[in-house]
């Protein structure tokens, strides 16, 4: 049995909403649209350090989530791991989604914030069922 | 009359345990409800690494250098406290949530993604313990 996950480290950035958009969005990937494909994994860990975490990473296909153009998931998985699958940005959908101005407040999201939350998910979701796929063939 | 500086609060950004989204959910009480005009927060992700080739993260590190920080910590790893260690010397005080907790059995948090009810009910009481430390600090 195959059991290769696709792994997801949002920023969970609590500066501004988008990072919380992001971190909303993996949990929605992880617990619904891609349960027993995808799992999400602490960004700290792997900045400490955390070898068997970093092990896992290598050997898995991983995807980040940012919230801001620092781009901090991103910069920290590739510095830790040395490879990234693929990128998203929170703000790439809000940027998308002009109707849904996400609401300032972080701790718990507003309603607009969710349902951006959930677009972008649904993408993630896809990206995960691609990388699966190529977990699958032996691909890259 | 004499402007002090304010306080930063750093919090875990893990998705390991429940306790990241209780540090998050109160470093965000702290600073929006309980202590405003005394403290800002200081985003992990971009104090670990991000955008550190755009100086980024130096901004906040630097902040941390010169301005008391509290950081709160989500899990026994104490990513925050070793990342404010490292990049800016140690930080002012240190709120470890789980010890918090015990003292509030009665306060089970929902889930990671969703504190619910009693997860912010413990959210304000670890948010609460951060307001005393703050204050200590600020009026030393």
């Amino acid at each position: 049995m195959d059991n290769k996950k696709v792994y997801i480290l949002p920023c969970s950035g609590i500066g501004k909403v988008f990072g919380s958009i992001g971190r909303e969005a993996a949990y929605i990937v992880v617990e619904e649209l891609a349960k027993d494909k995808a799992k999400i994994e602490c960004l700290p860990l792997i900045v400490k350090g955390k070898k068997e975490i970093i092990e896992i990473l290598k050997a898995n296909k991983v995807i980040v989530i940012d919230g801001c153009p620092m781009q901090c998931s991103y910069n920290d998985v590739i510095k830790a791991v040395g490879k990234v699958d693929a990128q998203f940005m929170s703000t790439d959908v809000v940027k998308e989604c002009r109707n849904l101005k996400p609401e300032s407040q972080i701790i718990p999201i507003g309603e607009n914030a969710k349902k951006l939350s959930r677009i972008l998910a649904e993408k993630i979701a896809l990206k995960v069922n691609e990388l699966m796929e190529e977990n699958q063939g032996g691909g890259k | 009359m004499s402007i002090k500086p304010k306080i930063g609060i750093i919090a875990c950004s893990g998705e390991n345990k429940i306790g990241g989204t209780l540090s998050r959910a109160a470093a965000r009480i702290v600073v929006e409800k309980l202590r405003p005009d005394n403290t800002i927060i200081l985003c992990q992700p971009l104090f670990m690494a991000g955008g550190l080739e755009r100086h980024g993260g130096q901004e906040e590190r630097d902040f941390a250098k010169t301005h008391p920080t509290i950081t709160i910590e989500g899990c026994e790893e104490e990513c925050a406290k070793i990342a404010v260690s490292n990049y800016s010397g140690p930080p002012a005080a240190t709120i470890y949530v789980e010890e918090i907790m015990k003292k509030y059995p009665e306060l089970q948090p929902k889930s990671k993604r969703e504190l619910g009810v009693n997860g912010m009910k413990l959210a304000e009481k670890i948010a609460e313990e951060i307001a005393k430390k703050v204050d200590e600090l600020y009026n030393k």
